[in-house]
C-alpha cells in the first residue's frame, strides 16, 4: 500500500463509485460537517493572522475575525522587538535552510542512486542499516554528536545544523528516492551503458533529469523542516545573531512577557508564512509524497 | 527482488568494475555520515551511560549506577513517564480517529475534496512550529480564545488552561491531535486501493453501509491503521516543542507537560549531567523499541494482511 509507484494518481482518483448512491440529503449533511470542522480547525490560524492587524485593545475585546482597525503596527513592534531584528535571524532561517537543501538533495540522492542501481558487494547489508536509522530516535546520538560539535568548536556556529546533511543523515528522503528510482525503467540505463556511459554519467544524465518530482518533494520538506525545527538550534546557537526565527521567537515570547500579544502574533504570522507559501505552491507534491511514503508530518 | 537480475545480461566485466567502484563511491557520504554521526555517537552514548560525565572532570566508570537511580531514585523519571505515556496513549487514538472518520467522510466522491484535504492538511504541516505553540498558548489562556468564545456562548468564564496542573497537558493532546492531517491523507490513499466491485457486490447482497463499513473497509484498512498507528507512536514519544514552549521550558505547572525530551533536555543540556542524560536516552529508546515491537507482534491478530 505504502510502495505504490510514485507518480501514480494515488490521490487524486475521480470521484468514488460508493457515494454515487448517497442521497442529497445525506451529501449535504456531510458538507456540513466538514465545513463546520474545517472551520474549527481553521479558526485559531485565522485568528492569529486578523489579530497580528488589529491594534492591542481590540484583540481581546472581540472575537471577530475582520479587524475593525486595520494597522501593522504589531508587525513593527515585533520586527524591532528584541535587540536583533528579527530580519537577521529570518536570514539566519533562510540560510541554513537552503543550505540543508543542498546538502540533502545531493547526498541523498548518491545514496539512493547506489542503493537502486548499482551492484556492490554488501549492498543488502547496507540498506537493511540505513531502513535501521529511520527507527532509531536521534536521542540515542546527541550527547556525543553534541561534544564532538564542540570538540570541533562548531557549537554556535550553524556547522552542526548543515554539515551532516551532506552525508546524507536524513535516511527519510534516501528511502523517498529509492522509492521514486525504483520506478524508472532499466531500459534507459541500459541503453545508456551501450552508449558506453558510466555510473556517473548516468546518475546526471539518466537518473536526475527524470527525478524531478522527487527532487522537489524532497527540497521542499527539507526545507520545511529545517525551517521548523527548534530542537537543534535551541542546543547549538547560543548568541542572539545566530538565532534562527523559531528561536528568536521563542525569546521574544519571554521578552514580552505575554504583555505584547499583538507584536508576539504578528512574528508568528510571519515564521509560519514561508511554509504556508511553499504549501501553497507545492500542495500536491507534498500531499503524494506523505501517500507514497506514509511518513512524517 | 532487482538485486542479482541484471547481472544475469552479463554486462562487460569492465561495466560491472565500474559498477562496484561506483557503488561504494556514490554511497561514501552516506556510508561516512553513518559511521561518524550514528554508529560512533551511538556506541559512545552507551558508553557515557555507564559514566558519571558532566561539567566536572573526567567521566568515570560507574557501571549500572545511572540505570538503577533512574529506576528506583528518580521521581522526575516516573513523572516524565508518566506524561509521555498519557500523552501517547490519549494523542495517537484521537489522531487516528479524526484522521479515519474525515478520511472516510472525504472519500465519497464529494466535490472540493481538494480544497476540504488541503484545510485539513494543513495543521499538521505548520503544527510543530513555534509559532503554533505560541499561539496555542494564547487559545488557552486565561483570557484566551476559547474562554473568549466560551463566555460569549454559554456566558461561562473558564481558567487558565495552560497554567491548570489539571488541564495543561490536555491542551498539548489536542495540538497533536489537530495534527491528525498527514495521517488522513495516508487513510485517503489507502481508501482508494479498495477494489470497488467489493462495495458492489455487498450492495447486491443487501449488506447496509455500516455493515459495509466494518466488513470491507476496516478490515481491509488495518495495514494501513498499522502502519500509521506505529509512526504515529514512535513521534508521540518524541514530541518536543510544543511542551517546551508552552511550559517555557520547565515543563510546568508542576512538571505536568515534563514529557521524557524535556526532561532529557533538562538533563543534558540545562544540568550538564551527560552521563545520566546519556541513561535516559538509552531508557526511551528501548522503550520506544519495545512498543514497536510489541506492535508487531500484535500485529498477526488484527491487522488483515491479502496476499
Amino acid at each position: 500500500m505504502t510502495d505504490t509507484v510514485y507518480a501514480s494518481n494515488v490521490v487524486e482518483a475521480a470521484a468514488m463509485p460508493e457515494g454515487a448512491k448517497s442521497s442529497p440529503l445525506k451529501r449535504a449533511l456531510v458538507y456540513a460537517l466538514l465545513t463546520a470542522v474545517s472551520f474549527i480547525m481553521l479558526y485559531p490560524l485565522l485568528w492569529m493572522v486578523s489579530s497580528s492587524f488589529k491594534p492591542e485593545n481590540e484583540i481581546f475585546a472581540t472575537t471577530s475575525l475582520i479587524p475593525q482597525e486595520f494597522t501593522l503596527d504589531a508587525y513593527r513592534r515585533g520586527w524591532n522587538g528584541l535587540s536583533v531584528s528579527f530580519g537577521y535571524m529570518f536570514l539566519n532561517s533562510l540560510l541554513i535552510s537552503v543550505l540543508v537543501v543542498i546538502g540533502n538533495l545531493i547526498s541523498c540522492s548518491m545514496a539512493a542512486y547506489a542503493f537502486t542501481r548499482l551492484q556492490f558487494k554488501g549492498r543488502g547489508f547496507w540498506f537493511a542499516l540505513m531502513l535501521g536509522t529511520l527507527m532509531m530516535p536521534q536521542h540515542a546520538v546527541l550527547i556525543p554528536q553534541y561534544l564532538m560539535f564542540l570538540k570541533f568548536g562548531w557549537v554556535n556556529t550553524i556547522m552542526p545544523l548543515v554539515v551532516p546533511k551532506f552525508f546524507a543523515i536524513d535516511a527519510f528522503f534516501i528511502f523517498l528516492m529509492v522509492q521514486f528510482f525504483r520506478g524508472i525503467p532499466r531500459e534507459l540505463d541500459e541503453a545508456a551503458i551501450m552508449d558506453g556511459a558510466g555510473p556517473l554519467r548516468i546518475f546526471l544524465k539518466v537518473i536526475l533529469p527524470l527525478s524531478t518530482p522527487v527532487l522537489a518533494t524532497a527540497a521542499v520538506f527539507s526545507f520545511i523542516w529545517t525551517w521548523d525545527d527548534f530542537f537543534a538550534p535551541l542546543i547549538y546557537l547560543n548568541d542572539i545573531e545566530k538565532y534562527t526565527a523559531q528561536l528568536g521567537l521563542r525569546t521574544f515570547v519571554d521578552a514580552t512577557a505575554q504583555s505584547d500579544w499583538g507584536a508576539l502574533l504578528a512574528m508568528s504570522t510571519l515564521t509560519v508564512l514561508p511554509i504556508f507559501i511553499l504549501f501553497l505552491l507545492f500542495q500536491r507534491l507534498l500531499i503524494e509524497g506523505i501517500a507514497t511514503t506514509g511518513m512524517k508530518r | 527482488m532487482s538485486i542479482t537480475d541484471a547481472s544475469n545480461a552479463g554486462p562487460p566485466l569492465s561495466v560491472r568494475l565500474r559498477s562496484q567502484l561506483g557503488g561504494y563511491g556514490f554511497l561514501l557520504p552516506w556510508l561516512l555520515g553513518f559511521v561518524v554521526l550514528t554508529l560512533g555517537p551511538a556506541v559512545s552514548s552507551f558508553y557515557l551511560s555507564l559514566t558519571d560525565f558532566g561539567l566536572m572532570g573526567p567521566a568515570n566508570w560507574v557501571g549500572a549506577e545511572n540505570y538503577v537511580r533512574i529506576a528506583s531514585d528518580d521521581p522526575r523519571f516516573w513523572t516524565a513517564m508518566r506524561v509521555t505515556f498519557t500523552f501517547v496513549l490519549l494523542s495517537v487514538p484521537l489522531k487516528l480517529m479524526f484522521a479515519l472518520a474525515i478520511a472516510v467522510a472525504l472519500n465519497k466522491g464529494l466535490r472540493g475534496l481538494t480544497v476540504f484535504r488541503a484545510i485539513f492538511y494543513l495543521p499538521s504541516l505548520v503544527g510543530g512550529s513555534v509559532a503554533i505553540a505560541v499561539l496555542w498558548r494564547q487559545v488557552f489562556a486565561g483570557d484566551g480564545v476559547l474562554n473568549q468564545v466560551l463566555a460569549a456562548l454559554f456566558g461561562y468564564e473558564g481558567p487558565s488552561w495552560i497554567s491548570n496542573p489539571s488541564t495543561s497537558l490536555y491542551t498539548l493532546v489536542l495540538l497533536a491531535a489537530w495534527q491528525f492531517g498527514s495521517s488522513m491523507i495516508i487513510f485517503l490513499a489507502g481508501l482508494r486501493q479498495i477494489p470497488q466491485d467489493m462495495y458492489e457486490a455487498a450492495s447486491i447482497d443487501g449488506a447496509s453501509r455500516s455493515r459495509q463499513f466494518f466488513k470491507i473497509t476496516l478490515p481491509l484498512l488495518t495495514p494501513v491503521i498499522f502502519f500509521n498507528a506505529v509512526i504515529l507512536t514512535i513521534d508521540a514519544f518524541k514530541a518536543f516543542t510544543s511542551a517546551f514552549v508552552v511550559s517555557d521550558g520547565s515543563g510546568g505547572p508542576i512538571d505536568t507537560t515534563l514529557f521524557y525530551t524535556l526532561y532529557l533536555y533538562q538533563e543534558a543540556f540545562t544540568n550538564f549531567r551527560f552521563g545520566y542524560a546519556s541513561a535516559l536516552a538509552w531508557v526511551l529508546v528501548v522503550i520506544i523499541a519495545i512498543f514497536t515491537a510489541l506492535s508487531f507482534m500484535s500485529a498477526k491478530y488484527w491487522v488483515h494482511y491479502d496476499d
